[in-house]
């Protein structure tokens, strides 16, 4: 009668258990389109993107990096109260390694009026439907901006943050990584 | 076990703290459209609160090419400095927009909308632009009601509706507004000659009891009756959510409705004092001794009662629940189903527990009042089982029955009884009403004996133009599958096609064959058209195939091609519907063009 009790309970646990780490990776990574973080990796920066002169860019060529990318648009404000502080972190780490990089999913005048404004001091990309798919894919289910990845030097995926990033905390999640 | 415990609270701890609560996209966004003339559309949004939407980032893309969008026009927003943009515009709550638009080619049968915009919430994150689509179909404009992409496809569509469309509608409103309109339908059927005679069929249940009757004790009597009934109506509302449509179906079997039409005749003839209406001797003999050992030996019988009742009237009350069978046989919702049909036996119990309350004062004991009234009553249960059976027997037969009933009444009405001299008011009303129906009686005969067809007409067949030119039965081409329905539509090549589902369990497809079918307007344009029918009553797989692909799960159903054998949208004709109307329809399927 005991032993039989023990096994109910530990059935009953065990499907809850199941249950709530399943609900965890549903609500972390969103649903069966979410890809592991190392394709996540690979896709991102093997995705060709345009920057705002209209060439052909890969994030290929910062591999080995601390990369951090940053998916925006100038006409999101929440997007746009971060960006003085990514500057400021490129300007202090960039020479030990840290690279950011924006991809705006918008138009190439506004991104470019932007830029000079704000003096953008890293890479900016103009992101198109690709983007967003992938952005979909990376487990931004919504599709929300400001949306911003950490990759590590091996290519490992650190962090995924939506929604504004607060410098103090960027700097916490790079600071081990150079 | 405290570590398993541990481990749940920190699982769940980790769920909730992962990210704020985001909505997708469309439902922060909400999207519809709707064509409100034939040049503009509407377009709205339901904006969730914490959410907003910028003014000057809506794009708006029409189809085919012939469309040609104009300026939308957008009520004014919220306006603020941003830094970077300066002024900027945002809508929060519900918005509408109005897009004109102008047809170079009016033969454009819809219109595809692709609605493109960016939206922000004020948690601090934006979407990307988002693109939502709806198709407006402007055959449906004419029929007063367009279709956006949100609206739930099977029943939607046509402007002019069948009674079991106006139920199905119902539905769509949300679950607490269905029930209470299941619950006034209830109350509006408990005034019908269906439900109206078990008022006194109850009454005296209660009242023969040969105990004294409290109003307490006849209330709650009446209340557990009903509960009977409800509960009754509630296990077919489920059992039609997990069936799909198989219980109207059931209800709808000539077998069943002759069953049922008998038992109306045994009512019928009680009333008429025949006999007296009570349980079995044995049952209750049985009964007693039960509520002699415990209480409420007689409240059980009382439940047992409302049970066969809903069982009795369910049949009677068929035609116009079969549209609500059909919808949540169709939405295989379980909980609605039950609870809208709970919901209706209670609207149809309100009346009996009234009579219930009042302890069968509100019924007069005796008197040759209260028989008049139990003759009424048994009349119109004859009435009702005549038309429960119409539908399978042939016009003649009907006019028969229906000349007999009436015959038979005028002369209970004492019709030819000679008036004596100091005639009460009332004996000089009864008389006139009797001769009425002796005259109606006598004309139903004479139709029926000269080869009448028409019920609403009995005597047409007299008619000299009408001799000789019995209408031919509409040339109905039969099909059995998919692939036969392919072959055929293609065989009609630049002609319209009318698909007709039938069964001859079909109720509404006999009264549409009998009434609407014959029409001459309706055979005028029959003509101009090819016409299939679907006979589905084995219920085939290749029926049930056929039944799918146009997700309809049972006759009656008709269904419109245009003349390049693509089913015109929006068209459909689902139940009985009167020539009139359905001259309409056709009208419009025939001047369908793509």
């Amino acid at each position: 009668m005991r032993a039989r009790t023990i096994v109910l309970f530990a059935v009953v646990a065990g499907l809850s258990a199941a249950a709530g780490i399943s609900y965890y990776l549903w609500s972390r990574g969103g649903g069966g389109a979410a890809m592991a973080p190392d394709s996540v990796v690979e896709r991102v920066l093997s995705v060709r993107v345009a920057d705002v002169k209209g060439e052909s860019q890969s994030l290929e060529q910062w591999r080995g990096l601390v990369l951090v990318v940053n998916y925006w648009a100038t006409w999101c404000a929440p997007c746009r109260e971060e960006i003085p502080g990514f500057v400021r972190l490129q300007e202090r780490y960039g020479s030990r390694g840290l690279q950011f990089v924006g991809i705006a999913i918008d138009q190439p005048d506004k991104v470019a009026e932007f830029a000079s404004e704000f003096r953008i001091n890293y890479p900016l990309l103009l992101g198109g439907l690709e983007t967003i798919e992938l952005l979909r894919q990376a487990g931004n289910r919504a599709g929300v901006l400001p949306y911003t990845l950490v990759i590590d030097r091996k290519g490992n995926l650190v962090s995924r943050e939506q929604g504004g990033l607060k410098e103090a905390r960027l700097e916490r999640i790079i600071q081990p990584l150079l | 076990m405290r570590l398993i415990l541990i481990l749940l609270v920190a699982m769940f701890g980790l769920a909730r703290a992962a990210e704020p609560e985001l909505l997708e996209p469309d439902k922060a966004f909400r999207f519809a459209a709707r064509l409100t003339d034939t040049r503009s559309i509407e377009v709205s949004y339901q904006i969730a609160p914490g959410y907003y939407m910028y003014r000057d980032k809506f794009h708006f893309t029409l189809g085919p090419p012939d469309v040609k969008p104009g300026e939308p026009r957008f009520p004014a927003g919220k306006k603020y400095r941003d830094e970077f943009f300066g002024e900027v515009e945002t809508y929060r709550g519900s918005l509408s927009i109005v897009l004109p638009f102008e047809l170079g080619d009016t033969s454009v049968p819809a219109i595809q909308l692709a609605a493109l915009s960016q939206g922000c919430a004020d948690i601090g994150v934006c979407y990307v632009p988002h693109e939502q689509k709806a198709e407006l179909r402007l055959a449906a404009l004419s029929a007063g009601a367009m279709r956006s992409d949100a609206a739930p496809g099977v029943f939607s569509g046509t402007g002019l509706e069948t009674d079991d469309a106006r139920i199905v509608r119902v539905f769509e409103g949300g679950f607490w507004l269905a029930i209470a309109s299941f619950f006034g339908f209830g109350l509006l059927l408990s005034f019908t000659p269906c439900v109206l005679p078990m008022v006194p069929i109850l009454s005296g249940v209660i009242v023969g009891t040969g105990q004294p009757v409290t109003k307490a004790r006849g209330f709650l009597l009446a209340a557990v009756y009903v509960l009977g009934m409800a509960m009754t109506y509630a296990v077919a509302g489920i059992a039609a959510g997990l069936s799909g449509a198989m219980l109207s179906m059931a209800l709808q079997n000539p077998w069943v409705l002759g069953a049922f039409a008998a038992v109306f005749v045994v009512l019928a003839l009680a009333m008429f004092g025949f006999y007296e209406l009570q349980l079995p001797v044995a049952l209750q003999s049985r009964l007693a001794d039960a509520s002699n050992r415990f209480h409420g030996g007689h409240t059980a019988g009382m439940f047992v009662m409302g049970v066969l009742s809903a069982l009795i009237l369910g049949p009677c009350v068929a035609a116009p629940l079969a549209g609500a069978l059909l919808y949540i046989g169709q939405s295989r919702d379980v909980v609605l189903g039950g609870s809208a049909l709970f919901a209706m036996a209670l609207g149809m119990g309100v009346p009996l527990l009234a009579v219930g309350a009042s302890a069968g004062a509100l019924m007069p004991k005796a008197g040759p009042w209260m028989e008049t009234v139990k003759r009424f009553f048994g009349t119109m249960l004859l009435g009702v089982a005549i038309y429960l059976v119409s539908p399978f027997i042939p016009v003649s037969v009907q006019m028969v029955l229906w000349a007999a009933l009436l015959i038979v009444t005028a002369i209970y009405l004492r019709a030819i009884d000679p008036l004596p001299a100091g005639a009460h008011g009332f004996q000089r009303f009864s008389k006139g009403l009797g001769i009425i129906a002796l005259i109606a009686g006598l004309a139903y005969l004479v139709g029926a004996l000269s080869g009448g067809r028409d019920i609403l007409q009995p005597l047409s067949g007299l008619r000299v133009t009408a001799s000789g030119t019995a209408p031919s039965a509409a040339p109905f081409q039969r099909i059995n599958s998919s692939s036969e329905l392919d072959d055929r539509i293609q065989a009609a090549a630049g002609q319209t096609v009318m698909l007709d589902f039938y069964a001859d369990w079909c109720v509404s497809c006999k009264e549409m064959e009998r009434y609407t079918f014959s029409d001459e307007r309706v055979q005028a344009r029959f003509s101009e058209m090819t016409l299939l029918q679907a006979d589905v009553t084995a219920n085939s797989a290749e029926n049930a195939a056929l039944l799918r692909r146009f997700r309809l799960f049972g006759p009656p159903g008709i269904v419109f091609f245009d003349r390049e054998g693509r089913e015109i949208q929006g068209l459909r004709v689902i139940g009985f519907q009167p020539a009139d109307r359905f001259v309409a329809v056709l009208d419009q399927a025939l001047t369908f063009r793509r």
